[in-house]
């Protein structure tokens, strides 16, 4: 049975042709272009996934106000911002309200595929069996790459996807300079430096609430940064 | 001309009071004398009427040189010195001789003539004791009586002192006992001065001197007279004198000449007082020069004096003696004082007799002018002075004003502080009109140039929606079956879009550094570590480029993010690079002045225009050409909302051979106070 996916987007070239796009990769998409028609569906019936605009029409933050509902019914629904706006503040926002991932509308098709596979492949994971095989494990450090979920000393570090992305392309050879074009591959994500920077920032202070001693990622002045191992 | 040497020239218009002032005083000036005129007129006239009872007093009817005696005050020692004469100098007469000029002077008091007469002589020749046969230096006077009577007074001496003079009546040959002679010898020559009894000279008096040569020079006499006869002898008639005395009043001169000019009585003096000792009594200097030029010119006030030979000669006495009326006015330069004078010739029946000369001394005129002048002089130029400070004072002020409004302008516009209050603006004058305009226009500029700084970010906003259309469908119609030609075009189109998303991340790029300089975290920052690591990375990024690294001996730390350091130190880097050729050297230096840090990076290559130095950290301006593909300008923008964010500023200047930008930062110590590191790496 093929996942259905809600696409909430009021432009609708836009909304179409990722409908499209998601149709060809053989998923059932429903699109809406506000948020009351969304709602109304929804209440019938929850989607797989949720890929949402923030600018809803009339409703400047239309979006955050839909997530926020969506989430109060479901926890573990997949919920993606995709959104022209790439501001610091919308997309922490975004983020703080459940998001799993905040996506700017630079992002190509076939990145935005990929997400959304992997998405579907944490969700699998999640609820089927651990697979022991697919883990990385790096000092205090614990990827489990299927269910894409971090643990640093045996406690979960909350990563949206392309967090744990960035994470995972640096811990894999500790030591080894990740530059900023490298790390943008891995997210796979078009991303100019200083949002690369924030997440950087993002991620530290993460693990930073869980470890005050948290030192792993060193930047590396003009460079990029690495994964060390204490 | 500023506003301050304006307002002070129009100040110089206030002289035109002391102007208009004087020209009322030399008005009045000229009706008080023009008065004082005709008034000494008709005095002079009946003066004149009253002498003509005395002809024979006055009338002078023998031809020839004569002898003026001057009347004296006091009678003289006979000692061969004329000092106790009490004469002026120009009073004696010269005559020629061949060893030099002889001076001689006459004077006369009661029963006496006296002589004084100063002979040069190369070679004095004395009367020995045989008188009759050697010549001798001798000086004579010949008188002719009204008779026709002939005697001679000869002075001769054996030695210089007292002498005794001779006398030669006819034949008879004697010495004259009522004679008192004293012969003093001087260098040069010897002096004679000599007391005679006025019956002993009369009518015709002639003075002659006899000089004795000596082998070298052949003996010579010289005369007052040419002739035979000699003129007459001319004193003051005490007549006359007395008759005069009645006539006059305090301030006035009374003077009778005869026809031929001499002197035949003076009474009176005027500015007595003043004239002889003008000099130390002028005041000031600039009073004189104030005269000068306020007031109408005479003659010279000494002219007015009598002469000292005893002849009057001035051209006005002259138009007297020749009959008619005539006056003049003389003015001391020193003191401004006035002396009027006029002259009145002197009939008895139809003949002229003389003249007479009165003068009066201006007192009164003066002291009006004096007093009023230099009144009005002080008054005037404590007012000229009072209004010219006070205009000085007032566009001081004002220009002040304008000139704080101007630098206040200039300043916001420099430092894109454009809300800025500006000086006066309060004020409800031209200049607070000026100000409100000038601070309604920076208000409307700030309000222009907010909306240029957000016009990249608004720009990108607003066309990622329709170029994300533009993408995905792209995406899209890969997916479907297209023919060769097409695939190409969708290509084509695939990388169109592309560009446009860089451009447009660019221009959002711009704006997310001013967001995260909000937000970055601080951290204390090993500058010169931080430096290397990233020119290292730099020549691994453009390896057809050197790069110098001016590094300072000891390490620095700066306040700020990391992060935007060096992403402001890519923007000059990146900006470094595309001004500059394959081989080039891009140097990086830092140096310390004072407490800022100044990071620089030069490279060789065109130089900026001058006029564009600062526009050139605009948003969105581009003063160079580029590969205008990547040179949006948003570069440098980038690089100065990161300077000045962290409280520094960033430059651009040409070099000799390229470019070089600065940036300047507070260092740690200067720039702690505002910030603190809360958390490091």
């Amino acid at each position: 049975m093929s996942k259905h996916i809600a696409i909430i987007e009021d432009e609708r070239a836009l909304r179409e042709n990722y409908g499209a796009a998601f149709r060809r990769e053989g998923y059932a998409v429903e699109l809406y272009e506000a948020r009351k028609p969304a709602m109304d569906a929804f209440e019938v019936r929850l989607p797989d996934l949720v890929i949402i605009d923030i600018n809803l029409q009339d409703e400047v933050e239309g979006g955050f106000e839909l997530c926020r509902e969506l989430r109060s019914r479901s926890s573990n629904l997949p919920i993606i911002f995709l959104t022209a706006r790439d501001s610091e503040f919308d997309a922490v926002s975004g983020l703080r309200l459940g998001a799993d991932d905040y996506l700017t509308k630079d992002i190509s098709l076939p990145h935005l595929m990929a997400r959304v596979a992997a998405l579907f492949r944490r969700l699998n994971a999640m609820q089927n069996p651990q697979n022991e095989d697919n883990r990385l494990a790096r000092g205090e450090l614990d990827l489990d790459i299927d269910r894409m979920t971090v643990r640093w000393k045996e406690l979960p570090v909350a990563l949206t996807l392309t967090e744990f992305w960035m994470v995972h392309s640096l811990a894999r050879y500790p030591g080894h300079v990740k530059n900023r074009q490298q790390l943008m591959d891995a997210a796979r994500a078009v991303l100019d430096d200083n949002t690369i920077t924030s997440h950087i920032k993002r991620i530290r202070r993460k693990f930073l609430s869980i470890d005050p001693n948290f030192k792993s990622i060193e930047t590396v002045y003009g460079m990029g940064y690495r994964w060390l191992v204490s | 001309m500023n506003l301050r040497k304006q307002l002070l020239s129009v100040s110089l218009l206030t002289l035109i009071i002391p102007w208009a002032g004087t020209q009322f005083i030399r008005e009045t000036e000229i009706a008080l004398r023009s008065g004082q005129e005709q008034f000494l007129d008709s005095t002079a006239k009946a003066i004149a009427d009253a002498l003509s009872q005395f002809p024979y007093q006055m009338l002078s009817d023998i031809d020839g040189e004569p002898l003026y005696t001057h009347p004296l005050q006091t009678p003289p020692l006979i000692d061969g010195y004329v000092d106790d004469w009490n004469i002026s100098e120009k009073a004696f007469v010269t005559i020629d001789s061949t060893d030099g000029p002889i001076n001689y002077v006459l004077g006369q008091l009661r029963q006496h003539y006296f002589l004084y007469i100063n002979i040069p002589d190369q070679s004095i020749v004395y009367a020995g004791s045989d008188v009759a046969d050697r010549p001798f230096d001798k000086v004579s006077l010949t008188t002719i009586s009204n008779t026709g009577v002939e005697s001679t007074i000869e002075f001769i001496a054996e030695g210089p002192g007292q002498i005794i003079a001779r006398r030669i009546n006819g034949d008879v040959y004697f010495e004259e006992t009522r004679i008192d002679a004293y012969w003093r010898d001087s260098s040069g020559g010897y002096r004679i001065e000599a007391r005679i009894p006025r019956s002993l000279l009369e009518h015709r008096v002639g003075l002659s001197v006899f000089n004795a040569g000596d082998s070298h020079r052949p003996k010579s006499t010289s005369a007052n007279f040419s002739g035979s006869e000699p003129g007459p002898i001319i004193s003051v008639s005490p007549v006359l004198q007395s008759v005069a005395a009645g006539y006059i009043q305090p301030g006035w001169r009374l003077i009778i000449i005869n026809n031929d000019g001499w002197r035949l009585a003076q009474v009176g003096s005027v500015g007595a007082n003043n004239l002889a000792t003008e000099a130390p009594q002028s005041q000031s200097g600039w009073l004189p020069l104030i005269y000068k030029l306020v007031l109408e010119d005479g003659d010279e006030g000494v002219l007015a004096e009598p002469a000292p030979q005893g002849r009057e000669t001035q051209t006005y006495i002259n138009e007297a003696l020749n009959g008619k009326a005539a006056n003049r006015w003389f003015r001391s330069s020193q003191t401004g004082r006035a002396i009027v004078s006029v002259a009145q010739p002197v009939w008895s029946g139809t003949v002229q007799t003389g003249a007479i000369i009165l003068q009066q001394d201006t007192d009164a005129i003066l002291s009006l002018t004096n007093r009023a002048l230099t009144r009005l002089i002080s008054f005037t130029l404590i007012a000229t002075i009072a209004v010219a400070a006070v205009l000085l004072g007032y566009a001081s002020w004002l220009s002040t004003r304008i000139r704080l409004l101007s630098e206040a302008t200039e300043h916001a516009l420099d430092d894109k502080q454009l809300l800025a209050t500006l000086p006066s603006e309060g004020a409800s004058d031209e200049v607070g009109d000026l100000s409100r305009s000038f601070s309604s226009v920076l208000e409307r500029l700030g309000i222009y140039n907010d909306y240029l700084r957000s016009l990249a970010s608004k720009l990108s906003h607003e066309l990622r929606t329709p170029l994300t259309i533009v993408k995905s469908s792209l995406e899209n119609l890969e997916h479907e079956s297209l023919s060769t030609a097409a695939r190409e075009y969708t290509i084509r189109a695939t990388e169109g879009t592309q560009r446009l998303q860089k451009i447009l991340n660019g221009m959002s790029e711009a704006s997310r550094t001013e967001e995260l300089m909000d937000s970055a975290e601080i951290e204390e920052i090993p500058l010169g570590e931080m430096l290397g690591n990233a020119i290292q990375a730099y020549a691994d990024i453009w390896r057809d480029r050197y790069f110098v690294f001016k590094q300072l001996p000891e390490e620095v730390f700066v306040f700020g993010s990391p992060e935007l350091i060096i992403q402001m130190l890519d923007k000059l880097v990146d900006n470094a690079v595309e001004f500059s050729q394959p081989a080039d050297t891009i140097t990086v230096s830092v140096e310390i002045l004072l407490d800022t840090v100044a990071i620089s990076v030069s490279n060789p290559g065109p130089s900026l225009p001058q006029n564009m130095r600062k526009e050139l950290f605009d948003s969105m301006v581009s003063v160079r050409t580029g590969d205008s593909n990547k040179h949006l300008g948003l570069g440098l923008y980038i690089a100065r909302v990161v300077a000045e964010g962290y409280g520094g500023s960033i430059t651009a200047n040409n070099t000799e051979d390229g470019v070089r930008f600065t940036v300047t930062f507070p260092t740690k110590n200067s720039a702690g106070k505002a910030t603190s590191a809360h958390h490091s790496t």
